[in-house]
């Protein structure tokens, strides 16, 4: 179809529900929808989103980003590095380094030595790609992923680092990724957030680096497109439950009667602010039980179950998380992200890190199988990765067992797969020492704007004036989806 | 024109579909003035907007060698060789050839701009350049002048010069406003609007008694006289001034700031005049002996987010908070955006790169580290202002007694005498503590098993002999009288090992309150204490079949000096060990005493360990031999011999040396306990300062001097080039910003919306004013009655237009529904701290205490560590205890930057990372649950339910009333009463049949159906649309 045609047909469309949602209410809307989960779903182009988008036809109606917090090794898990065995203790070539800035913790090292990793590569799928003996499901999985090798950022802590790859920039005061599709794409269900967020447990030290509610906030947008966080205990969402000894029949009744009374205030004062809190009370009444129903995972199949792992029955690990995921994108959820803490290993990667890496390894894997299975995965975009990469030459001491890995934000490996991804690829290429790239790089900027791009987004396009300058997700400079990773 | 675009391609079509939606905004401009087209109000945004990105102020970014922020190159000729603009010849001009043409090769904006001009955007432009394309500076960079207010024939608006201002407007609109609201919702929207709060229903019956003319004022005047007014006024400015009790970034970790706080409630209350409310935020430590208050102003300074984060680059953290002063500082005072001029110049506005970086001069030279170490009172900060007194107090006595030392040292007049007069022995003396018994008191846990002859004894009667098999331990603890500690000593007991029974571990332990004093011999097997902290090895186990005395000086088992020991345990590991005497060597601490100096001078230069460490330069002489010494050296050493050795003056110093202990103990525990906040203080020097390519710290290019962005007036000669100067400079009366941004922000507190909407952008981008000549008027008048907070507060409550009834006509509504014209009074949903301060007074909860530590209120588990850092300590979260600390007002709920608590952030309180001048006004269904079931507003509403039984009369009907009167709903609203009647009752039947829902509610009470209903009524009328509103 042609994509100017379908972007008429979407405005015709979400005109018809705005006018819906503001003339008759959103209440009114559920009702004309009846009341399964099902037909809370609203057309794909969004209720509440910019006339103007989508740019053109997306591919991905929506997206899971899996969160390594921390800055996981590459080159212990993705980027396969055999050279470095015969360099083991050898320094860091000058030549490598360039001079390159480090962070304060190493820059006061005497020595650079090299640490090989210490994991075992082999090769998979139908490229043999090697991946890690780490991530055994992983290694089942890359004909279904693309992996970028060649990822880079400026920034080399975390907070700066992981707020410039949320929002675009290193100071807070941004809006995140997930707040710019809110704002840009609009909802998609009536019953749940747009945006959600969850921060599940971790095995790693659990010293672990923060979050800040600024990765997910919504800057200096309106505070109604920030994340709405599910939480691992206690109500799945802040103060969902009705107070004990209030039951819902009664809150019903109670609500009636705000209804009413609030009908009444708007026919005296004729604010339309009056109207929209009566839609947002109904909404809110929704919710106390498609939540609920949400992160019931008693109703799937012991199969789906399975393949997710034994993880899947604790509350707040990672599978559970991902399997939520997939309830949420499949209740057409626009953006869910999971942060997974625990991947700052400047020590102990022998210990650390395959206790990270089995965290996360089989529920994302299951992920991927499961939206594939129900067709999803074509029009659901899944991505993974950190905030940098980290350092080929130990910090601390190194032996054959173990050692540390101080950050580097001149290469990471990232990997995207489904809605608008080319499969079983890899991208971009880094030099033997994993550190500097030599092929394809791709800016954090430029992944987001392909993260963008496949939500039918031109990421140019996509702007706010805020304090004299128009602000994008990507930033002032020149920035480009990566469209060898694009179908 | 129009139809030939019309007749262009399907593309104009579309835009026009847009327009109806875009519309809003641009008919707002149009219908401001009359049919003549002005520069700043209708053309300046729309060239700003769609041109000066390419073809404005930016000289690195001017595409075609034509830029249209400036006549002259508008209508020169361009690199094209062709005229942009011909003044009064639009058809003439390439500026709207190109916009209305399709070529895509010429077309503008360019397709890639994302950016077009809509068909009544091209027709104001054709105007303009029709009429004469005259260019005018920019509104707010021109200094403001007044004008007489215009005559207007609404009645009641000719009093105040806002209203005929505002009037006029409206008579030219030909809108009609709105009757004056009643008594009962002008006093609660004043109330809210000037402190916050909701009226209390003695206010409100006051007020509805009198009948005076001066009743409304007289309320006005009594809330600005409140303390709860500079609460609020501070909560706003705190928001500006990015206040919080975190430090941001990383851990996050607990800053203490609140004094800063506390000083912007006080000032506001005491109606300091906004220039010295601005100069003491900006440079209070510069001014001439600041006070203690001066410096905490400077304060404001310091609230920007810091980090401590491992790894950060000095330079790079330090660059990031002068950059957050340099923004915060064009933010609050100037209305200007100057984040976007660290990398370039600006788009849009005629601010350099340069200006940025003269501007981040005055901001660099703080005396102190700019990574935050991660404690509370990140240098240079202060102590409270008790504390700074009493340390001064403190210091002045301690220099006293010191003077009074050296006094009194001067004022001896010593004769040594001789040798022969002092022994320097002191005798040692061997205290014997257990000897067949443990000492008088000591209760004894285990069992000695006390032995005589023929067993091994060393002494007495008896010894302990013990055999175990792993661990075995004998204690007493309680001694009557304990052993004291002194320097020196050396602790002692006797033991026996068993040659064919060795044991593989022994040890001694002391108690002085705890046993955390160990020494043991052997291996490392007893399972207590923690080696080499509080457990010690002394070395090998003794030689078996023979007694041997083990020696343990004080300072191998960390026993201090003083310690008073009441137990010992003697403990081994396996074996067959004989116990007996133990006790310690003790000199009692005491010195060789001398009367003569060059006897003591001869000791002690052979035992140098006996000289007070502190004094290096009487060791060194000492070790020098006697005859190298000069006579300087020689009175240094009588000196310090008649301060701290001479027996015949020790009586005398030791007096001076206690009092002098005692002074300085006291001070620091002044210290220890005092409150600090963060205060701002100039380096001794002033940093250089260099204009940083692209913002990168690293890329340091041309050096800046401290200057003021050069489209301002500049800086006079009195004016010091510091941020005293840069206040200064900001409230000259030439300055054209400063007054104005300040009344529009007071403004846009009063009625919802400042007259420049975008109250922190004053710059070409930001929204025209909706009332210039109001503006300025009001401007300079702030700026003329003595920079008077209050009296321009009183001067917006006072107006026609603010009183006028909030209802909404549906014809307002389409033609002005952002009301900025004011045809109604404002409207709009309640602050988050109001909305909680509401729920708080009206329930009677609420604690009105001023100022103070923060406070943390209850909220729901794991909010704080589900982000925090694991090391950081503010990762936990534990909420106070006790009404004194929960229900104080929301302006001082503990503000933890990075996790907001929710009762602020859901309802679109801003978490303080950077400078916040407006909010957002979201509506959403989290604000919805929080509001229903939230703990606290659940809390709220069964102490609601509880005021209306014990005061809200006998029946319903009369509760109801009281509710209605307590939480100023409608009196007259006849569908509030039924519902609020009929949901009581329906809820009382369903309390009564579900009695256990009851207790669950509210907990035990003699009638706790009837206190659940009332609570599900109250639960109601806290989420009800008129109560979340001011209206």
């Amino acid at each position: 179809m042609d994509p100017r045609q379908e972007y008429f047909r979407a405005i015709t469309r979400r005109h018809f529900f705005q006018q819906g949602a503001l003339g008759l209410g959103a209440a009114a809307l559920a009702s004309m929808t009846g009341d399964s989960a099902e037909a809370a779903k609203l057309p794909s182009s969004g209720i509440g989103g910019l006339p103007t988008l989508p740019h053109f036809a997306p591919k991905a109606k929506r997206a899971i980003y899996l969160f390594m917090a921390g800055a996981p090794c590459q080159m212990d898990l993705f980027d396969y590095k055999p050279q470095m065995n015969e360099w083991y203790d050898k320094d860091l070539p000058e030549s490598v380094r360039q001079g390159q800035r480090l962070t304060t913790m190493t820059s006061g090292q005497s020595r650079f030595p090299i640490a090989p990793s210490k994991f075992k590569f082999s090769p998979h799928g139908e490229n043999g790609t090697m991946v890690s003996e780490l991530l055994p499901y992983h290694a089942k999985m890359v004909d279904d992923i693309a992996i970028v090798k060649s990822v880079h950022t400026e920034a080399i802590n975390h907070d700066p680092a992981i707020t410039y790859i949320c929002t675009g920039n290193q100071l807070p005061g941004r809006p995140s990724l997930g707040s710019w599709l809110s704002y840009g794409l609009g909802s998609m269900n009536a019953n749940l957030p747009t945006f959600v967020v969850m921060t599940p447990n971790w095995s790693g030290r659990q010293q672990a680096q923060a979050l800040y509610n600024r990765l997910w906030g919504a800057g200096f947008l309106p505070s109604k497109h920030s994340a709405v966080t599910l939480r691992k205990s206690g109500d799945p969402i802040l103060f969902l439950s009705n107070p004990e000894g209030i039951d819902g029949s009664l809150r019903r009744r109670m609500l009636d009667s705000v209804s009413r009374i609030n009908e009444e205030t708007y026919r005296l004062s004729g604010d339309p602010e009056t109207q929209s809190r009566i839609a947002q009370y109904e909404m809110a009444f929704r919710m106390q039980s498609s939540v609920p129903e949400l992160v019931d995972l008693r109703q799937e199949s012991q199969a789906t179950l399975d393949m997710y792992g034994p993880d899947v029955s604790k509350p707040g690990t990672f599978a559970a998380s991902c399997l939520l995921a997939r309830r949420m994108v499949e209740r057409d959820v626009r953006f869910v992200q999971i942060f997974h803490r625990g991947w700052d290993q400047h020590g102990n990667v022998a210990g650390d890190l395959p206790a990270q890496a089995k965290d996360v390894d089989q529920g994302a894997w299951a992920l991927i199988q499961d939206l594939k299975m129900r067709g999803m995965l074509d029009d659901t975009l899944v991505v993974w990765g950190g905030e940098f990469g980290r350092t080929i030459y130990s910090q601390g001491g190194l032996s054959k067992q173990n050692y540390g890995r101080d950050h580097h934000p001149r290469c990471f490996t990232v990997w995207m797969a489904g809605g608008g991804i080319k499969p079983g690829l890899v991208h971009g290429e880094t030099d033997d020492f994993s550190y500097n790239i030599v092929k394809d790089p791709v800016h954090i900027s430029d992944m987001n704007a392909t993260i963008l791009h496949c939500l039918g987004i031109d990421h140019r396009k996509l702007s706010i004036p805020f304090q004299g300058l128009d602000v994008r997700l990507t930033g002032v400079e020149e920035r480009h989806p990566v469209k060898e990773l694009l179908i | 024109m129009r139809s030939r675009l019309l007749r262009g391609n399907w593309r104009w079509m579309a835009f026009s579909v847009c327009l109806v939606t875009l519309a809003g905004s641009a008919q707002m401009a149009n219908a401001e003035g009359t049919d003549e087209i002005d520069f700043n109000r209708d053309i300046r945004p729309l060239l700003s907007d769609r041109c000066y990105a390419c073809h404005g102020p930016d000289e690195n970014h001017r595409a075609g060698g034509i830029r249209f922020d400036q006549a002259e190159s508008a209508y020169g000729e361009a690199d094209s060789g062709e005229i942009a603009i011909v003044p009064g010849k639009p058809d003439e001009s390439e500026l709207i050839a190109r916009i209305i043409s399709h070529d895509e090769s010429i077309q503008m904006p360019p397709s890639d701009s994302n950016k077009k001009l809509s068909l009544e955007e091209i027709e104001i432009l054709r105007r303009w350049i029709a009429q004469g394309a005259k260019y005018q500076s920019h509104w707010s960079f021109e200094v403001p002048h007044k004008s007489d207010p215009p005559q207007t024939t609404v009645a009641g608006w000719g009093q105040t010069e806002i209203d005929r201002f505002l009037a006029a407007r409206l008579e030219k609109e030909k809108l009609i406003p709105s009757a004056e609201a009643d008594k009962r919702t002008l006093i609660r929207r004043v109330t809210f609007t000037l402190t916050g709060m909701p009226a209390t229903i003695e206010e409100v019956d006051a007020f509805l008694a009198d009948e005076s003319p001066d009743a409304y004022e007289k309320v006005v005047d009594r809330l600005l006289a409140s303390p709860k007014y500079g609460e609020h006024m501070a909560r706003h400015w705190l928001d500006a001034a990015r206040f919080a009790d975190t430090h941001g970034l990383h851990l996050d970790n607990f800053r203490e700031m609140w004094m800063y706080r506390d000083w912007v409630i006080q000032a506001l209350n005491e109606n300091k005049p906004y220039d010295v409310f601005l100069t003491e935020q900006l440079a209070g430590d510069l001014l001439p002996n600041p006070s203690w208050e001066q410096k905490v102003a400077s304060g404001f300074n310091r609230c920007n987010v810091t980090t401590n984060e491992g790894g950060s680059i000095t330079e790079e953290v330090k660059m990031r908070n002068v950059n957050d002063r340099v923004v915060t500082t064009g933010t609050v005072f100037m209305g200007l955006t100057m984040d976007c001029t660290r990398c370039h110049d600006h788009k849009y506005d005629p601010l350099k790169q340069k200006d940025f970086y003269a501007m981040y001069a005055f901001f660099n030279s703080i005396d102190g580290s700019p990574m935050d170490g991660n404690v509370k009172d990140h240098a240079p900060s202060i102590y409270s202002k008790e504390a700074v007194e009493q340390i001064a107090s403190f210091d002045q006595q301690i220099k006293a007694k010191k003077e009074e030392t050296q006094a009194t040292l001067a004022k001896i007049d010593y004769q040594d005498p001789g040798p022969g007069v002092d022994n320097p022995e002191v005798k040692a003396e061997e205290i014997v503590w257990i000897d067949d018994a443990p000492p008088e008191g000591g209760a004894v846990s285990g069992n000695y098993n006390w032995v005589a002859a023929p067993e091994p004894v060393f002494s007495g009667e008896k010894s302990a002999k013990r055999t175990s098999t792993g661990n075995d331990q004998v204690f007493f603890t309680g001694a009557k009288a304990p052993l004291t500690i002194f320097k020196g000593d050396v602790m002692f007991g006797y033991v026996y090992l068993d040659p064919k029974n060795p044991p593989r571990e022994i040890m001694f332990q002391w108690n002085d309150g705890d046993w955390d004093q160990r020494a043991y011999w052997g291996e490392d097997l007893i399972p207590y204490g923690k080696n080499g902290s509080t457990k010690h090895r002394l070395g090998d186990l003794p030689e078996a079949g023979k007694w041997v005395r083990l020696e343990i000086p004080i300072d191998k088992v960390k026993l201090k000096e003083g310690a008073k020991i009441n137990g010992w345990a003697f403990t081994q590991f396996d074996g067959t060990v004989y116990w007996d005497k133990a006790g310690v060597v003790t000199k009692y601490g005491k010195s060789p005493q001398f009367k003569s100096m060059v006897a003591w001078s001869e000791y002690a230069a052979k035992n140098l360990d006996t000289v007070i460490p502190e004094n290096k330069q009487v060791t060194e002489i000492l070790k020098k031999p006697a005859d190298q010494r000069n006579e300087e050296d020689g009175k240094k050493l009588q000196r310090y011999f008649l301060e701290f050795v001479c027996a015949d003056t020790q009586e005398t110093f030791d007096k001076l040396r206690a009092d002098l202990k005692s002074l300085t103990d006291q001070r620091s525990s002044v210290v220890k306990d005092s409150p600090t906040t963060l205060i701002y203080k100039e380096a001794a020097k002033p940093v250089k300062a260099f204009i940083l390519e692209r913002g990168e710290y690293d890329q340091i290019g041309e050096e800046v001097t401290r200057e003021v962005p050069s489209f301002l007036p500049p800086m006079t000669e009195e004016m010091p080039r510091d941020r005293l100067g840069l206040a200064m400079w900001l409230l000259a009366p030439n300055h054209p910003l400063t007054a104005r941004v300040a009344v529009n922000r007071y403004w846009q507190h009063v009625f919802g919306t400042g007259l420049v909407k975008t109250s922190e952008d004053f710059g070409s981008q930001g929204s025209v004013p909706s009332h210039p000549q109001l503006l300025d008027n009001l401007a300079v008048e702030f700026r003329e009655n003595g920079w008077d907070i209050k009296r321009l507060m009183k001067r917006m409550v006072m107006t026609a237009a603010y009183r006028q009834s909030s209802d909404i006509s549906p014809e307002m509504a389409k033609r002005d529904p952002e009301n900025r014209l004011l045809a109604r009074g404002p409207r709009f949903r309640l602050d988050a701290e109001s909305l909680r301060d509401q729920a708080l007074a009206v329930s009677g909860l609420l604690v009105d205490t001023v100022g103070g530590p923060s406070v943390k209120p209850p909220q729901p588990d794991g909010l704080w560590k589900a982000v925090g850092y694991s090391g950081s300590n503010t990762v936990q979260f534990k909420a106070d205890e006790g009404h004194e600390k929960i229900h104080r007002r929301t302006l001082y709920t503990f503000i933890k930057r990075t996790a907001l608590a929710p009762q602020l952030s859901t309802f679109d309180a801003p978490n303080r990372e950077s400078c916040t001048v407006r909010r957002e006004r979201t509506n959403t269904p989290l604000q919805a649950l929080l509001l229903l079931n939230d703990p606290q507003y659940v809390e709220a509403a069964v102490a609601l339910a509880g005021r209306t039984m014990d005061t809200g009369g006998a029946d319903p009907v009369s509760k109801i009333d009281y509710l209605i009167s307590l939480c100023l709903l409608d009196p007259e609203n006849q569908v509030l009463r039924k519902e609020l009647e009929s949901l009581y009752f329906d809820s009382l039947t369903y309390f009564q049949d579900n009695p256990e829902a009851a207790s669950k509610l509210v907990g035990k009470d003699e009638n706790p159906a009837e206190l659940a209903a009332w609570a599900i009524v109250c639960n109601t009328i806290l989420n009800l649309d008129e109560v979340v509103t001011l209206r």
